[in-house]
């Protein structure tokens, strides 16, 4: 297992550039010129194999000196910031919520990931029944339908770089595993 | 520490051991992209104010999963869970789950009991107990 969990915190340096015409004169314009730069480049990344899904720029620590780019005259400013990353690492316990029921299994969202696949393989005492909202049962646990909370493993991600997101499998087969009935905060 | 670190860790009255981790909990996370979205939606700069739909989901996410509500207990649970020679993700696979039990803890992070440390059950059941206050007086 790695040893890592969802939610980091990582610095990281990158490369911002702000075309010619919108270096005005005045530091402070600059600056933020080159944070909103910075802000709109990270939402467009939306995520990397490495480093996972980015979420939120907390703090710009440093902006070094700019260079000119020979051919648009562009300047490149080499920054140094923090931000919050997500991505999920195989064998950790987590939770998340249904969102599809299928007959061989079910879909979860677990933080920005859109589809967490449970396969009723995984889903050990559950069968699956028919109807308008379809769901799975269980002799012994509560039921698994859509806007249910369920705790899970995760048995393996995959990125797909095309759509440039995590795809997960997740599974009940361990000890407290399973739907969970918290009260919604 | 950077001024603007300074300014954040004030203004959400996170501690010195926050400020350290790498690995952060649900209940934090939703302090940080709660205060975010805040800030840019009172940012009259439109070019400030989007939010990705990475971070909308993520919001949602840390708001329905997030045991600890109040900023004070966010920062107590860290605290105390650094007490006990835990590994960062550790600290925070139990501060999201909130195992109840000494062996659901064991089942939820394994490594807690094979790391060779001093992680009796005591140890264990002393750190979930501390963990339940919190709760209770949040």
């Amino acid at each position: 297992m790695e040893y890592s969990t969802m939610f980091l915190k990582v610095q990281l340096p990158w490369n911002v550039i702000i075309a010619a015409e919108n270096l005005k004169p005045g530091s402070l314009m600059l600056q933020r010129a080159i944070l909103i730069r910075l802000l709109s480049d990270f939402a467009a990344k939306k995520a990397t194999k490495d480093m996972g899904y980015f979420l939120a720029v907390t703090t710009l620590d440093k902006i070094g000196e700019g260079k000119v780019r020979q051919h648009t005259g562009d300047v490149l400013f080499p920054v140094v910031f923090n931000a919050v990353t997500f991505k999920i690492f195989k064998g950790e316990v987590l939770e998340g919520v249904v969102h599809k029921v299928l007959k061989h299994g079910v879909f979860m969202r677990i933080g920005p990931i859109e589809n967490a696949y449970l396969s009723s393989s995984k889903m050990p005492g559950y069968v699956y029944v028919l109807g308008e909202n379809p769901y799975f049962m269980n002799q012994k646990m509560p039921k698994i339908a859509k806007d249910v909370k369920v705790r899970v493993v995760v048995i393996g991600t995959k990125w797909m770089e095309a759509e440039r997101e995590f795809q997960a499998l997740v599974g009940l087969e361990g000890d407290y595993l399973g739907p969970i009935s918290s009260p919604d905060m | 520490m950077s001024g603007e670190e300074e300014e954040n860790a004030a203004e959400l009255k996170i501690g010195d051991e926050f400020l350290k981790a790498k690995c952060l909990m649900n209940c934090e996370v939703s302090l940080i992209l709660e205060h975010k979205y805040e800030q840019l939606q009172q940012s009259s700069d439109d070019a400030m104010n989007q939010v990705s739909q990475v971070f909308e989901k993520s919001l949602q996410y840390v708001k329905r999963f997030s045991r600890y509500k109040n900023p004070d207990a966010v920062r107590q649970v860290r605290e105390i869970l650094a007490r006990y020679q835990l590994a960062e993700f550790e600290l925070c696979v139990l501060g999201n789950l909130c195992p109840e039990t000494v062996e659901e803890a064991i089942a939820m992070v394994p490594s807690i009991k094979t790391r060779g440390r001093a992680q009796d059950d005591e140890a264990i059941e002393k750190m979930l107990n501390d963990l339940s206050l919190i709760k209770k007086f949040e």
